[in-house]
């Protein structure tokens, strides 16, 4: 479905210099210099996949969804998206890709949701039956009715985002591109908005990809994501994968009857101590937690304790910070 | 067609948020209509046969210039230049439209709202109050209708040009206010042309701007006629011709630029 390879975005920026006399001279003979945005990324999207493609700001993350939507010509490399070339064939394009961008909206601020719809449907020549049933579905699984009246200036961040989802889907694309589709929004909200992307993924067979800070998001929907950081791909894998790649630690939480002064167990790490609680980070290769909890049980009487995998958010955050090792050695 | 229908459409609902706004509008034109009027009847009085036309033609041409001055208010500058601007040109890039054919329609749809909503009553206007005459026969009233789409045209793409060029300079309302002055004054929106002195007379026929105003109006009023008419006419599809061709190469080279650095 999607094809990228040695796909690579350079910007060229001024180079401002300081000063009123430093402005003139930009004035007269301008210095670029060349921002790599997104830096030689090659993946695959196949028909039907739910990807999640996350990064830090600044990543390269929208830059590549724009390339794959056809309004940013690549500075080298191929893309092609279901056997078209997006920026060559811009308008052919458009017609097999809905897009939503959460920063902003694509609807017409000034009128009702409704009518937006309705140009969109005439712009895209979408036929009556097929507009009709659309409309339906959108009524059932985004409460599209409810607000398609309001213009889109009256409508909450929420219903807003909906009518965008709405509108986006219109031409039955077969590919949807999500940019924080669900920024901001709350999580009754959130949860109708996932649910509905998971819902046109399974039964619609739309290939998604969706790009979100919120790794809940990525948790409940995604099957594979995408790291990108600092215009390249640091991750492509499924979700089970990466915490079995980098998810190698493991957390006891240990609460004891009463005070107990801070000890080490073997192969695992005092992490936190907080009144009786006390956290012991381990390598679950090294360690089985029964015999760390073995031999803690052995010294002191407990009350409580669990054992809790690292959330994906934590994962995440190392693997931008450029320590991938550090989850896994960290307990050595 | 469909889409330019789907714009006017949109118009409507655009206007009814902006009450107050239309109905100033839709208020001002009888206004300055009369006061147009009043301009000429009170030079004739003064002046007779001064002006090359009779009174009737001149008040004519003078209250129907206001009456279809709002049609050509509709052209796409700013919302282009806000589009760049903000960068929401990317949701306009990713429609399958044609940008220049976008706002053509976006713009000929705001005009068909408008001949409906304000040109057309305020020819009703003028016809029962201030004296503006019927066309002289049907073939000169067909033939307004088409040097106005021509010139409704004309001045799409003068303004088509310039919303491009705003999108590098980045500054629009003083080159909008330059082009409005420059537009008015030799599109006969003031002064007929033909009452331009020497240099100034030539320099306006030559220009594209007396397609906008001059062109249809003095047909409506019968001082174009056969001949005269006919060049009149051809020469706004030249100028049609030229703009059309020099909007989509200029657009071609901003949306290049656009799709390369992103904005």
């Amino acid at each position: 479905m999607i094809q990228a390879e040695h796909l690579t975005k350079e910007y060229k920026r001024v180079v401002r210099r300081e000063g009123f006399l430093g402005s003139v001279r930009t004035l007269f003979s301008a210095q670029y210099e060349t921002i790599p945005a997104v830096n030689d990324i090659s993946f695959r999207i196949d028909e039907g996949e739910l990807v999640g493609y996350i990064g830090p700001n600044g990543a390269g993350k929208s830059t590549s969804i724009k390339m794959l939507c056809g309004i940013l010509v690549p500075t080298s490399g191929r893309v092609e998206v279901n056997g078209l070339i997006p920026h060559k064939e811009r308008m052919k394009n458009t017609r097999q890709i809905g897009a939503v961008f959460g920063q902003k909206t694509q609807l017409w601020w000034d009128v009702p949701v409704i009518e937006s719809l309705r140009l969109f449907r005439d712009i895209y020549k979408v036929p009556e039956a097929q507009y009709k049933h659309n409309l339906n579905m959108f009524n059932d699984l985004l409460g599209l009715h409810e607000f398609q009246n309001t213009p889109v200036r009256q409508l909450s961040l929420g219903q807003r985002l909906r009518a965008d989802m709405a509108a986006a889907l219109l031409h039955n694309p077969r590919l949807l591109f999500l940019d924080e589709p669900m920024i901001g929004v709350d999580v009754v909200a959130k949860e109708k908005l996932r649910n509905f992307i998971h819902e046109i993924n399974r039964d619609q067979k739309v290939t998604i990809l969706l790009t979100t800070h919120d790794m809940v998001d990525i948790e409940k929907v995604c099957s594979r994501i995408m790291i990108i950081d600092h215009g390249r791909i640091v991750y492509d894998g499924s979700l089970a994968q990466i915490r079995n790649q980098y998810g190698k630690q493991r957390t006891l939480v240990v609460e004891f009857e009463d005070d107990v002064p801070d000890f080490s167990a073997p192969n695992a790490v005092l992490k936190k101590s907080e009144g009786h609680k006390k956290w012991f980070a381990f390598n679950r290769f090294e360690t089985s937690p029964s015999t760390l909890i073995a031999d803690i049980t052995s010294r002191y009487p407990i009350l409580d304790l669990a054992v809790e995998e690292p959330e994906i958010e934590e994962i995440v955050r190392t693997i931008y910070q450029g320590k991938p090792e550090a989850l896994a050695t960290e307990t050595k | 067609m469909k889409t330019f229908w789907a714009f006017a459409r949109q118009n409507f609902h655009a206007t009814a948020v902006y009450r107050l706004d239309f109905w100033l509008r839709v208020a001002s034109t009888p206004i300055l209509m009369y006061g147009m009027r009043w301009l000429w009847v009170t030079l004739y009085t003064q002046r007779p046969g001064a002006f090359g036309v009779s009174m009737q033609q001149m008040v004519t041409y003078a209250v129907l210039s206001i009456a279809i001055e709002n049609l050509f208010y509709t052209g796409p500058l700013y919302y282009i230049a806000r589009q760049v601007k903000s960068g929401a040109i990317d949701s306009d890039l990713l429609r399958p439209l044609d940008f220049h054919f976008h706002m053509l329609a976006r713009s000929t749809g705001e005009m068909f709202f408008r001949i409906i909503v304000i040109a057309l009553p305020a020819m009703l206007v003028g016809y029962f109050l201030l004296d503006l005459q019927l066309p002289a026969t049907l073939q000169t009233g067909f033939m307004f209708v088409v040097a106005l789409l021509l010139g409704y045209l004309v001045n799409f793409h003068l303004d088509f040009i310039l919303g491009t060029i705003s999108t590098v300079t980045l500054d629009i309302h003083s080159i909008d206010w330059a082009f409005q002055a420059t537009s008015r004054f030799f599109s006969g929106r003031f002064v007929p042309l033909w009452l331009f002195p020497g240099a100034l007379g030539i320099l306006a026929n030559i220009l594209p701007f007396r397609s906008i105003f001059s062109t249809p109006l003095s047909i409506y009023a019968g001082v174009l006629k056969e001949d005269a008419m006919l060049q009149a006419l051809g020469f706004q599809l030249l100028w049609l011709m030229l703009l059309l061709m020099l909007s989509r190469w200029l657009w071609g080279r901003v949306q290049m630029r656009i799709v390369s650095q992103g904005g």
